[in-house]
């Protein structure tokens, strides 16, 4: 009998999903000694995870590389990864910091809700690090089972629970055809890890005739599409958005899918090099498709979180573009853009969040009549996020689609940028009639329930700076993002 | 202390911060003007050790390039958030923040009570931020940010008294012309990066950079199209014909906004920018002369129409457009030391009598107000025999009006006969020059008119409002009348800094100092200026005292018409009424645009929007509209809410991806 | 004769399988479901994978199955009455169709034929090792942290489903 050789086990590699796993557990434990109204507490306790989390992150920066993969090259945590971890934990943290208000206000304040928020975040980074698709496949379930429960946790709302549901029922649908595209990639190339595969295709040049690698990448594509809500994969995204609870819109509008990019990126670039003109046609017309459709739709919505459901859309759409470009440029734009993507949208959201009330969502653009009056800094706030997801400069939302689109520009995307561009200009008209309805009609309401706790305006001032500062100081940042490219 | 020049912007916009977010909280005069006077002072300290700084260093070194963060990088283009500090630059903030903290205190004394007074001076630090963006730029960027955002700035000064129709018509006058010069600054931004880029793979927007490249540059030809682009920037900021008449209409802002921007500094930022590029300027010979003949044109043209205006800050506005016309002619003829010492002495003098001329207008209001009168106390019709009540705004007014007409001695003397020299000796534009050299005289001469007609009506004769506000005038107080001190000294004694050769009492250090900055720009004119002829002291003497007697004369004009026998002025005007109104109404020009221009447009307008609009275009949007309508309604209706019908488009989308490809 | 069986097999795979969707009495589903897992377990035997066909009866047709009927009749569903799928029958039938001619196509191998890669793990070192022990191996050496995520993630489901649907939390 053969013994069994053991894979090395590098904790250093999956530190920040071990200790977030790790919070979650114990704070499952701890929530059972909590009393309902001090649920509270335990989403400081999982901040401090958080906070301690960045500890390995920025540890790991850098770091040789027999430290950062592990488990036999199932996990790689290389900068490309550590950067994206950071921005899960800045959505994390940002979502659970304007939880608590709303969670009670909604009545539907469980404990439970911090540890799926940590354990999600532990499924995006293993998504992100993964260099297994098992290891993708299993942190995107992770997330996905987590995600589907916090967006239902609402129990007592139908639309909430409407919203868990066609959420599960569709991500299991998608869930099919990653595994499905998966199982084919693993059956022409004999391997599940992404070295291996590029290896395999890079020994049998011919691979790239055969149909079952073909079909195994396009059907891998439409899982990750459906994650990252490109069209015509995105039907979900506004039933779901608008009806889970806002907190929890806020952080599945930015984490999942910043999770999906990174794992889309990295099996495609690393993996599946072979296959670039195939799949940069593919998301060339899916870019487009994905912004139009998301610009266009929103344009003439009156609910706020669908508003924003399609502008994340669009969104995803600009994303695209950045991966279509395929270059250095695009990438760190893509990075960098997500990561201004979780300040400038969670930020929004945490303003939607406050004007709500119970039993009295708020959300048509309507009742935002006079609120730039009636509060001056969280109107100059939402304008300020508004701005930033108009694109308008100096927020950090210019910067990075400037990056993007001159990435495609330099890949030689002419067309798809201008089509970016465009894009970004009609957005501008539905982000700008919310501000038009907060600086130029007259009050309806007085807003005086509004009340801003201090951990929500925490979140609101970490929001503005994020993207302030990164938008008139973009070097360091996008510094940061080139390091981090993998290629 | 250079290290630290990126203090110089971060004060003020701190300031402007403070202000903006807590100015309506706190509410305490003294507190929000105290603040943004400290941190302006704090900039001007900071200047101050950077100059000194500079001074001790070897003439050649005093070149400082920081980059404060890197700030935009993308494949060839580059742009850093960088501070370039020379000789130039250095003028330029130390004039930026010691007369904008002059202006700063001043404003808290005049703008006493305003409604909005922790609004005006959150603008007006965000001004000084941006205006020393502007001139510390180390590339195009920066300094177009900058550019960018004093035009915002004097927009939203300009527009203060927003209530009033007036103020925000010309605020928009004003944004709008300016825009039309940015535009072109812009092209020529672009123009200039591309060429360098596309023909010597120099992608460069950095002003050392060009500098270093500039000799890459061709003589004419593109530089030409460039430069002509960058001129229409400069003569939208810096009012020169043919986009100069929101200037005056930005007087309705209040009088230290008209003292610091619209005289002082952001106007002057056209000559500023076509001093720092002169090294590309230089290069397209057509442009300097566009550049003489335009600045040599504005300053006669602007000084014409100041002769018979009635409103003091009027007169003053229009006079600015024609000194900034004096620096445009020396820019025009090579003689870049002399414009931006003009700039540097202008600044002194103008602010010196804006501000007085807003104290004089604070005082009759001040007056008019008790006695119920409801006269304009900007009228100079209505004033007379200030220089009684305001003993200190009337002397310091007197000596930047002698500075300003070109009387020996006084700082206004020694720039704007160096700017006469220059274009009569500068081998630049051959014969023209004695036309440049004649207009710009005759200019000066009417110059030294309607400045002393301005003092004369205003500080001499009888007054002209009733006893009963006449009681109530009264000096300003100190924090208004110290700046007017400073400054009156500064434009007596600042011209001595820059002396001429010829009259050999003080060596040049103005010329010296500049001297490095200018170089390569002389070098480039050496190659295509054939040494003219050498002119001999004599001819230098002569003209000096030439310019001296004619800004005599006009004195002596305005005392004969508004002192001596002040019927003449009456009788003038009734004998030629044609020339009178034409003057008075500014040459029409106005007019002229609204003929040439702006109805046309509205013609335009009106008949396209009732033909061709209606038919075609309302057509096309409303079609565009309602496609974008139908289609944003389609995709409604397909989110039907239905999982099912999203599961069948998710379906739908795999299988013809993948037939796409395995049919391909 | 091993073609032959398959054959049958997958015939009565397909026909359970369209029975799960078209049955009415949700009991009916649940139990054309048990036979499609049979089914399923019949593949992997005759793919050499007994192990994995023991799992797919004794968790699947044994427990998964045995509980959701439970459900079914602890809740007393009742025969769904009303009409289904009215709404987007053509589109569904173009998919369908298309999608069987991918399937057609995509099976008989296009222009390229279908060759996957062949590992070291083929029939004889199955029978020498044993399937068990070599999943048992490749878990705890290749798939080690994949094995462990399948914790998390069945953790989460656990809490998910006490969260929805636990009266009181």
């Amino acid at each position: 009998m053969e013994t069994l050789a053991m894979p090395a086990i590098n904790f250093a590699a999956i530190m920040p999903e071990t200790i977030l796993s790790a919070v979650a557990m114990a704070l499952l434990l701890v929530n059972v000694f909590v009393r309902s109204e001090q649920k509270a507490y335990l989403g400081y306790l999982s901040l401090i995870g958080i906070l301690v989390t960045f500890f390995p992150i920025v540890a790991g920066w850098n770091a040789p590389v027999e430290l950062q993969s592990g488990f036999n090259g199932a996990v790689l945590q290389d900068n490309f990864s550590l950067f994206f971890k950071g921005i899960f934990l800045v959505s994390a943290a940002l979502s659970i910091l304007i939880s608590d208000q709303y969670m009670q206000r909604e009545g539907c304040n469980h404990g439970e809700l911090y540890p799926l928020i940590l354990l999600a975040t532990a499924g995006m980074m293993l998504m992100a690090s993964g260099t297994d698709l098992m290891v993708i496949f299993l942190g995107l379930e992770l997330l996905s089972v987590a995600l589907y429960v916090l967006a239902g946790f609402n129990r007592d709302k139908l639309k909430s629970n409407e919203a868990g549901l066609k959420y599960f029922l569709l991500g299991a649908f998608s869930t099919g055809f990653l595994l499905y595209g998966m199982a084919l990639t693993f059956g022409a190339t004999g391997t599940t890890k992404i070295a291996g595969i590029a290896a395999y295709v890079a020994a049998n040049p011919m691979i790239t005739g055969n149909q079952m690698f073909l079909v195994g990448m396009l059907l891998m594509g439409v899982g990750f599409s459906f994650k990252i809500a490109a069209a015509p994969f995105h039907m979900w995204t506004p039933d779901v958005y608008e009806g889970a609870p806002t907190p929890m819109t806020a952080f599945m509008s930015v984490g999942p899918k910043a999770a999906g990019f990174a794992a889309f990126l990295r099996v495609f670039m690393i993996a599946l090099p072979a296959y670039k003109p195939e799949w940069s046609a593919l998301l060339w017309v899916l870019a487009v498709l994905t912004m139009t459709v998301g610009n266009i739709t929103a344009l003439f919505q009156q609910d706020i979180k669908r508003m924003l459901a399609y502008s994340s859309i669009a969104h995803a759409g600009y994303v695209l573009v950045g991966f279509v470009a395929g270059n250095a440029v695009g990438t760190a734009g893509i990075m960098f853009y997500m990561l201004s993507y979780a300040f400038m949208n969670i930020g929004a959201f945490a303003i939607i969040l406050l004007v709500g009330r119970k039993g009295e969502p708020n959300n048509n653009v309507a009742d935002y009549a006079g609120f730039g009056f009636k509060h001056p800094l969280l109107g100059l706030a939402m304008s300020i996020f508004l701005f930033s997801l108009a694109g308008i400069p100096p927020a950090a939302g210019f910067i990075g689609k400037f990056y993007i689109f001159s990435g495609a520009i330099q890949a030689g995307y002419i067309w798809l940028a201008i089509i970016g561009v465009l894009n970004s200009a009609a957005s501008v008209y539905y982000y700008l009639r919310v501000m038009v309805f907060m600086y130029m009609k007259d009050p309806v309401e007085e807003f005086d329930w509004l009340k801003v706790t201090p951990a929500h305006a925490l979140c609101l001032l970490v929001a503005v700076a994020g993207v302030l500062i990164p938008g008139i100081v973009p070097g360091y940042l996008l510094e940061l993002a080139q390091k981090a490219v993998f290629f | 202390m250079l290290e630290y020049v990126w203090l110089i912007p971060l004060f003020p916009l701190l300031g402007a911060v403070f202000n903006g977010l807590l100015g309506k909280k706190i509410k305490n005069e003294a507190v929000i003007g105290g603040i943004a006077t400290l941190m302006i002072f704090c900039s001007f300290l900071v200047s101050c050790g950077i100059l000194m700084q500079l001074i001790g260093l070897p003439a050649e070194e005093r070149v400082f390039e920081k980059v404060v963060f890197p700030w935009i990088h993308s494949g060839n283009f580059k742009a850093d958030m960088a501070f370039l500090v020379d000789p130039l630059s250095a003028i330029m903030i130390m004039v930026v923040t010691g007369v904008g903290s002059l202006i700063h205190l001043y404003s808290i004394g005049y703008m006493h009570g305003e409604e909005g007074f922790y609004r005006y001076f959150s603008y007006l630090n965000l001004f000084a931020m941006s205006m020393l963006l502007l001139v510390l730029g180390g590339n195009m960027l920066v300094m177009f940010i900058g550019w960018e955002g004093v035009g915002l700035c004097s927009y939203l000064l300009i527009g203060y008294y927003f209530h009033k129709k007036s103020a925000g018509d010309a605020a928009k006058k004003a944004f709008v012309m300016n825009r039309v010069g940015d535009f072109g600054f812009l092209i020529g931004l672009f123009t200039l990066y591309w060429w360098l880029g596309s023909n010597h793979n120099v992608w460069t927007i950095n002003f050392t950079e060009i500098k270093a490249a500039s000799s890459l540059l061709p003589y004419g030809g593109v530089v030409t199209i460039a430069t002509l682009c960058f001129f229409v920037g400069a003569t939208g900021k810096s009012a020169q014909i043919p986009l100069y008449t929101w200037l005056p209409d930005a007087m309705e802002g209040p009088t230290p906004v008209s003292a610091l921007i619209h005289a002082a500094t952001m106007v002057t930022a056209g000559v500023y920018m076509i001093g720092r590029m002169s090294f590309v300027f230089v290069k397209a010979p057509d442009t300097m002369m566009v550049i003489a003949i335009v600045g040599a044109a504005t300053a006669i043209f602007a000084a014409t129409i100041g002769t018979a205006q009635n409103d003091i800050k009027r007169v003053l506005a229009y006079s600015t457009v024609s000194q900034l016309g004096f620096m445009f002619l020396a820019m025009g003829v090579g003689a870049f030391t002399a414009g931006v010492f003009h700039l540097m002495t202008h600044a002194f003098f103008k602010a010196c009598l804006f501000l007085g001329s807003g104290s004089v207008i604070h005082a009759m209001h001040h007056a008019l107000h008790h006695a119920h009168s409801h006269d304009d106390p900007q009228d100079m019709r209505n004033m007379g025999g200030l220089r009684k009540a305001m003993p200190i705004t009337f002397i310091t007014f007197l000596v930047s009006t002698i500075a300003i007409a070109g009387i020996p001695g006084f700082s206004g003397f020694f720039s704007k006969d160096e700017i006469l020299w220059q274009a009569f000796a500068n081998p630049f534009h051959g014969g023209l020059n004695i036309f440049l050299w004649g207009t710009g005289a005759i200019a000066a001469c009417f110059t030294a008119f309607y400045m002393f007609r301005l003092v004369f009506m205003t500080f001499f004769g009888e007054c002209r409002i009733t006893a009963k506000s006449k009681d109530h005038l009264h000096e300003s107080p100190l924090v208004i009348t110290i700046p007017l001190m400073v400054l009156g000294f500064l434009a007596v004694f600042g011209g001595y800094v820059g002396m001429p050769k010829l009259l050999g009492m003080l060596p040049n250090y103005f010329e010296h100092w500049l001297e490095p900055v200018f170089a390569t720009a002389q070098g480039y004119a050496q190659t295509y200026v054939h040494a003219g002829a050498h002119h001999s002291h004599a001819l230098e003497w002569g003209l000096m005292g030439l310019s001296v007697v004619i800004a005599v004369i006009g004195i002596a004009i305005a005392y004969i018409l508004y002192i001596a026998s002040p019927s003449i002025p009456a009788r003038f005007t009734a004998t030629f009424p044609a020339l009178h109104r034409a003057v008075y109404n500014k040459w029409y020009i106005d007019e002229l645009y609204d003929f040439l221009f702006i109805n046309p447009c509205k013609a335009l307008g009106s008949f396209l929007w009732k033909g061709f609009d209606v038919l075609v275009i309302d057509g096309i949007v409303d079609g565009v509209a309602k496609v974008v309508m139908g289609l944003s309604g389609m995709l409604k209706n397909l989110q039907s809410g239905y999982v099912h019908n999203y599961a069948l488009s998710m379906a739908l989308g795999v299988v013809v991806i993948i037939a796409f490809y395995i049919f391909r | 004769m091993e073609t032959f069986f398959f054959a049958i097999v997958a015939l009565v795979a397909i026909v359970s399988g369209m029975l799960v969707v078209k049955c009415r009495n949700p009991i009916n589903s649940a139990l054309s479901l048990i036979v499609t897992f049979f089914c399923l377990a019949t593949f992997y035997v005759m793919l050499e994978a007994p192990f994995m066909a023991a799992i797919q009866v004794i968790v699947y047709a044994g427990a998964i199955m045995v509980l959701i009927v439970f459900v079914i009749m602890l809740l007393n569903l009742r025969t769904e009455t009303g009409s289904r799928y009215t709404h987007a029958v053509t589109v569904g039938t173009i998919i369908g169709v298309l999608t069987l001619i991918e399937i057609v196509y995509f099976f008989s191998g296009g222009r390229s034929g279908l060759t996957g890669a062949t590992g070291g793990l083929n029939t004889e070192t199955i029978e020498r090792v044993g399937h068990t022990e070599l999943i048992g191996r490749s878990m705890f050496t290749d798939f080690l942290l994949p094995f462990e995520i399948t914790s998390l993630l069945l953790l989460v489901a656990i809490v998910g489903a006490v969260v929805l649907a636990k009266k009181k939390i």
